[in-house]
């Protein structure tokens, strides 16, 4: 099957890293950030100045305490940082050693309860996100159907093919494995070009091409398998599959991701090999100092939807490095600049406009959805599709719409709504 | 503190939109001044306070920064408004027009109609206004500049375009109104279609919804013409009633999407 998406926009954003080969940088640092994963409260199973192997746990769900998040490198525990009401906001780990803990997967192979278990343990379950919500999957949960996006849109992200070219036969073991987690299809999200696994009744290829956000599982899910009230299907990303393929071969968890390094702020965009949460400023490789962060603002994630962030985030495969000194493209004119000058009342109305359909792939109503985001019409949104949809969805929205609102935490909010009231 | 995402700048915000329609309204503007002479120089002056005036009371009232939209506003008003109205008339009208249709909801983009079609409406309403059908090719001209520029910039829906001219060629053709159809278009019908019936804010938000809109405004026009209105009062009441229907054409669209979708969701 192939979808070719006419609607959309790849803002273009300088090079991206290509073909680049993957080099390793010294990490020293890595963070689990409790603002990755909405609606989880971490119970901890380790305290400060613990000594951890790569792998092993860290803390768990207080809610599911199946599901597990693990060290994705070996050291000492730094720093447990507490927000507001004593939550746990982040667990900061100082790298020493590199000493993995082993999982048994024997039984997984063969037993779907052992291989749910291995992955829980693992923290490979991490991995998977619900739609709708956007949340980790309930450990018992069976999905209508899983997805796995081995296409990436995001301009200036790693390119899926490249990266997983060696990892290709880890990539099919891991999809067989999902397979066994759902009674509906599996399917493997891809660019145009040779198909990355051997179709089956189970795992379909189903190849998408256009203008970014054509390599979005938002866009993915809602043309081959749209997702309600009554049907959820999971998604997860080409790298961590590759990483559950691994995982069930060596034992190891692979807690390490491929991700790009690229931005105005860095003269030659990288490719580079980086364990789980690590901090950003590692990633640059340059000598780091002070004078660095002040000269260069580190984005986890792609421009429209990532965040200013000490570490990388769960799921971004790339990290936005921005000059602080740079005068943005616009106001290089001087009538820009005087326009800019003028008071803006900051979020006004949005002015509907052809534009926004034109940058919305997905047969939904971008406008009216845009409206009812911004009065906080939650029974609205959710008539109009909003349960298909993620932050990142909105992502060409919020940066088209002249009101300065930003749609995609307003959907955030609206999905936390809808989803407490489920599970009241 | 961390500035909110997206880190990249953003392409359009309201005051841009505004230098953009501004920019659009300017080139029609200037050939009326020219066609017109100093009553035009007077008109547009005391439009420009009066908008100055409202804008800065409603800022004032709602602890807001003005918003520049009422300065466009005005020189809509002042490009289609007849020269031969008094200049008291014009400052009523243009006030109604500005509180009524744009300020009282909260500003431009919170209302549903144009505040110039309002403006006008109340003129054409409350006073006996002379409307004279010019056929002045530079000012039909600039118009169609401006709403090139407007098509352009995305502000104005080329669907809406399409569908008016087509229903205006269609109902024409039943009912003959020979100012509008087929001789050469006037200023007032290009201005009345770029700037009043097609205001973004005014108009259906939904493709579909733009396109039923345009046909709508189109068959209205001819119907008002037929029924004996001069062009102005045509186009401004087309404008005003397709307004009006224009969220009721988006929820028809609305709910034609919806009861697709779940129909899609039951048999995928």
């Amino acid at each position: 099957m192939e979808f070719r998406l006419r609607k959309g926009k790849t803002i273009n954003l300088g090079p991206s890293p290509g073909d680049t080969p993957v080099i390793a940088r010294t990490v020293r640092k890595v963070g689990v950030m409790a603002r990755d994963y909405p609606g989880v409260i971490f119970d901890l199973r380790v305290s400060e100045g613990d000594q951890v192997r790569r792998g092993q746990l860290l803390c768990v769900d207080r809610h599911r305490p199946e599901i597990g998040f693990v060290a994705s490198v070996a050291g000492r525990v730094h720093q447990i940082r507490q927000g507001a009401r004593r939550r746990i906001e982040a667990i900061v780990v100082n790298v020493e050693g590199d000493e993995g803990l082993r999982f048994d997967v024997g039984a997984a192979a063969q037993n779907d309860g052992a291989l749910r278990n291995l992955l829980l343990r693992s923290g490979a379950w991490l991995g998977f996100r619900t739609r709708p919500f956007g949340r980790i999957p309930d450990p018992a949960g069976r999905p209508s159907a899983i997805f796995i996006t081995a296409t990436d849109s995001n301009p200036r992200a790693p390119d899926p093919a490249h990266v997983l070219m060696p990892l290709l036969d880890s990539f099919k073991r891991g999809a067989q494995a999902l397979s066994r987690l759902t009674d509906g299809p599996v399917f493997v999200c891809q660019a145009p070009g040779p198909s990355l696994i051997d179709p089956s009744e189970t795992l379909q290829v189903v190849r998408f091409s256009g203008p970014h956000p054509s390599g979005l599982p938002g866009t993915h899910i809602h043309h081959l398998w749209p997702v309600s009230d009554q049907r959820s299907v999971w998604q997860i990303g080409y790298q961590e599959v590759a990483a559950i393929g691994t995982l069930l071969s060596s034992g190891e968890a692979t807690t390490t991701r491929t991700v790009s390094v690229a931005g105005p702020g860095v003269e030659r965009p990288a490719l580079v090999r980086a364990p789980l949460g690590a901090e950003l400023i590692d990633l640059l490789g340059e000598p780091r100092t002070d004078e660095t962060l002040r000269v260069q603002r580190l984005v986890s994630g792609f421009s429209l939807t990532g965040t200013e962030a000490r570490f990388l985030s769960r799921h971004d495969l790339q990290v936005t490095v921005f000059d602080r000194n740079a005068t943005p493209e616009h106001t290089r004119t001087a009538l820009w600049r005087m326009i800019d000058r003028l008071p803006l009342a900051a979020p006004g109305a949005t002015q509907p406009s052809e534009a926004f359909e034109r940058l919305f792939p997905f047969d939904l109503l971008p406008v009216p959805l845009m409206r009812a985001l911004a009065v906080g019409d939650i029974e609205t949104v959710e008539r109009l599709g909003g349960l298909e949809l993620l932050e990142e969805d909105l992502a060409l929205l919020t940066w088209r719409c002249p009101s300065g609102t930003d749609y995609g935490q307003l959907l955030r909010g609206v999905l936390d709504t809808l989803h407490q009231e489920r599970a009241a | 503190m961390t500035p909110p995402p997206p880190f990249l700048s953003r392409p359009w915000d309201g005051n841009r939109l505004t230098l953009v329609t501004l920019l659009a309204i300017l080139a029609p503007l200037t050939a009326s001044i020219v066609a017109h002479g100093s009553v035009r120089l007077a008109a547009l002056a005391l439009a420009l306070v009066l908008a100055a005036l409202w804008h800065l009371a409603f800022a004032k009232l709602r602890k807001r920064p003005p918003e520049w939209g009422g300065i466009v506003t005005a020189m809509i008003f002042v490009t289609l408004v007849p020269a031969t109205v008094p200049l008291w008339q014009q400052g009523v009208a243009l006030s109604f027009g500005l509180v009524m249709g744009d300020l009282i909801f909260g500003g431009r983009g919170r209302g549903f109609l144009s505040p110039a079609a309002v403006s006008l409406a109340f003129l054409l309403f409350s006073f006996s206004v002379d409307a004279a059908h010019t056929t002045d090719t530079a000012s039909a001209l600039a118009a169609l500049a401006g709403g090139a520029l407007l098509v352009i910039a995305g502000i104005l829906s080329w669907r809406l375009v399409i569908g008016f001219s087509v229903a205006v060629a269609a109902c024409a053709s039943q009912w003959p109104v020979p100012m509008i159809w087929p001789a050469w278009p006037s200023a007032t019908l290009i201005l009345g279609l770029v700037f009043l019936i097609g205001d973004p804010v005014a108009a259906a938000c939904t493709n579909i919804g733009r396109w039923l809109y345009g046909f709508l405004a189109g068959g209205l026009l001819v119907l008002l013409a037929h029924a004996g209105g001069d062009i102005l009062s045509s186009v401004v009441f087309a404008a005003l009633l397709a307004a009006i229907f224009a969220p009721l054409i988006d929820q028809g669209v609305i709910w034609a999407n919806i009861r697709r979708r779940a129909r899609r969701l039951r048999h995928v």
